[in-house]
């Protein structure tokens, strides 16, 4: 792997501790995917902003490296924490949860990172543009950002991305390099799709079928919300480890499905139509009729148009004693939810809007007591995956409309 | 008689013990509880086996990016696998190994998860590339 004099220096320690031991695990990635060289990153979104994830390993793993006066090269932005920092006491949160996530949130922090807190960092100010070199976490954000926004990075995992935060560098491999973001998959979109949890059937079913390939959709009008491409990539992420695709008229590198498969040809078509919906939808509701305790949107983090749509359905509505529903979403959402006034109707529907964390990355056995006496209904593809293994609650998954009704009558219909 | 398999080396170092074999990726986020290294993802082959200790066989990683961490942290809790073999490793189980020092081989000459069946006792010299198996799980059938 051929390292400018800058790339040498900080591998021989001339730059500290951390930008050595970072430069370290660059190194040896690069070497397993046979990188000629290191590309400047301009930004990196941190996975493992979490300590469900991180753990205590992880944390002083980061703790280290601040206290080695490690200062972030690259603009830094935070996945979802274990908690909500503004209410986690009224949630029930530990304070072990709190003191540990405080420590990690702050040696990141102390590094220069930007402690956001949010899966969908491309609505609140981290939002990269076509050909930019990337280095981010969070399956769900990675395939939006390679896919939608057309940036370029390979799948982060925490100590990567802290490799790269500290170096400003990433090997030259996979995504990348223009030769590798070619399609690799027609999938034929043949029936029509209606929001987010239609989009998050579709990418469910492809990702089980295809792993890790570059699936090229056609079919999908070019007035698709950017609710439903987030939908899209949070889904094809979790079934399967998809980081990039394309929707031919749609997304930036595919104007036309030449473009989209360069020289390539699609190494399997796939149809999706009414009977691969069905199929996509038993695989995502584990449940045997039991009534629902728990209704969680807003995974990936609600979008400010999401929570409107929220408020709309719930306007002068109430929702049942027995279910809790959570709505989660980064705090400038809350902020602007707050002053356009949904947030007031969901909480006075009965809703909570929560913040910095979400039901996959929260230390959800602290506050699951009560939620976990029933089944737990989601529009989220992501999350009704998720669920199931992380809490073995079982789970509903549906429209918006079917999870809020469900929210109000405690059973799913 | 050892049978040997050869693949490329991802992280060295040498370690030997039973195989734990899923003909499907593993996600250690949700699908794996770090504090006693159970597998919990529902439906999954290995649901409810144990990786700790084990020479871990499978095809790929795959879903959440703080699998890195969750390797680490069940290494750090005791419960990790002692090393681990894919047909192709991703990235995300790549620097979990990394950072936990977990001796891990990829790319092997023969499907390690057609040869190596579990239970089998099997030595990983990750230095060179080498799987061993040294001796087959009495309770199987065949070969």
């Amino acid at each position: 792997m051929e390292l400018t004099p800058e790339e040498e220096e900080m591998l021989a320690g001339k730059q500290g501790y951390p930008v050595q031991k970072a430069m370290e695990i660059l190194v040896q990635l690069g070497e397993i995917y046979g990188a000629a060289k290191m590309i400047p990153v301009s930004n990196v979104h941190m996975p493992g902003s979490s300590v469900v994830v991180a753990g205590e390993a992880g944390t002083r793993l980061v703790e280290k490296m601040a206290e080695a006066k490690g200062a972030f090269k690259a603009f830094t932005t935070l996945n979802p924490a274990a908690l909500d920092f503004s209410d986690w006491q009224e949630i029930g949160f530990s304070d072990a949860t709190f003191n540990l996530q405080n420590r990690l949130t702050s040696a990141y922090h102390k590094m220069g990172a930007v402690p956001c807190h949010t899966c969908t960092p491309y609505l609140i100010g981290n939002c990269p543009r076509k050909g930019e070199h990337v280095a981010w976490g969070e399956s769900s954000a990675i395939a939006f950002v390679n896919s939608v926004l057309g940036a370029r990075t390979n799948r982060e995992g925490g100590p990567s991305a802290l490799a790269a935060a500290l170096t400003g560098r990433v090997p030259a491999y996979g995504y990348h390099l223009e030769e590798n973001r070619f399609g690799d998959v027609l999938v034929e979109l043949i029936t029509e799709l209606h929001g987010v949890s239609d989009y998050g059937s579709l990418g469910y079913w492809v990702g089980k079928k295809i792993g890790d390939k570059v699936p090229v959709f056609t079919g999908i009008p070019v007035a698709v919300s950017l609710e439903e491409l987030k939908s899209l990539s949070a889904a094809l992420a979790s079934s399967g480890s998809v980081a990039l695709f394309h929707v031919v008229g749609v997304t930036p590198e595919a104007p036309s499905l030449e473009a989209a498969f360069g020289p390539r040809q699609p190494s399997t078509i796939l149809k999706f139509g009414p009977a691969q919906m069905q199929e996509s939808l038993s695989l995502l509701n584990k449940n045997q009729g039991q009534n629902v305790s728990f209704v969680a949107i807003g995974c990936p983090h609600a979008s400010i148009r999401e929570l409107e749509e929220i408020s709309r359905l719930l306007i002068g509505k109430k929702i049942s004693s027995e279910v809790d529903l959570w709505v989660t979403t980064s705090l400038a959402m809350k902020t602007l939810a707050e002053r356009t006034g949904y947030a007031q109707i969901i909480e006075e529907a009965g809703g909570r809007i929560i913040i910095d964390t979400c039901p996959i990355l929260a230390a959800m056995s602290e506050v699951l007591a009560m939620k976990a006496k029933g089944a737990l209904a989601t529009n989220s593809a992501k999350l009704a995956h998720y669920a199931p293994g992380q809490w073995r609650m079982p789970t509903y998954f549906g429209s918006l409309e079917q999870c809020l009704a469900a929210a109000m009558e405690g059973s799913f219909q | 008689m050892t049978e040997i398999i050869h693949g490329r080396k991802i992280v060295g170092g040498k370690a030997k013990s039973e195989a734990l074999v899923s003909s499907e990726p593993i996600c250690f986020l949700g699908g794996v509880d770090v504090k006693t290294g159970k597998v919990t993802e529902v439906g999954h082959p290995l649901e409810g086996r144990s990786i700790a200790g084990k020479v871990l066989v499978f095809p790929t990683g795959k879903g959440s990016t703080g699998g890195s961490y969750l390797i680490y942290e069940a290494v750090y809790n005791g419960v990790g696998p002692v090393a681990m073999i894919n047909r192709e490793v991703e990235q995300v189980t790549a620097i979990g190994c990394i950072i936990a020092e977990i001796p891990t081989i990829d790319r092997p000459d023969i499907d390690p998860i057609e040869v190596i069946k579990d239970g089998d006792l099997v030595e990983v010299d990750a230095d060179v590339g080498e799987i061993h198996i040294i001796s087959r799980n009495r309770a199987q059938t065949g070969t």
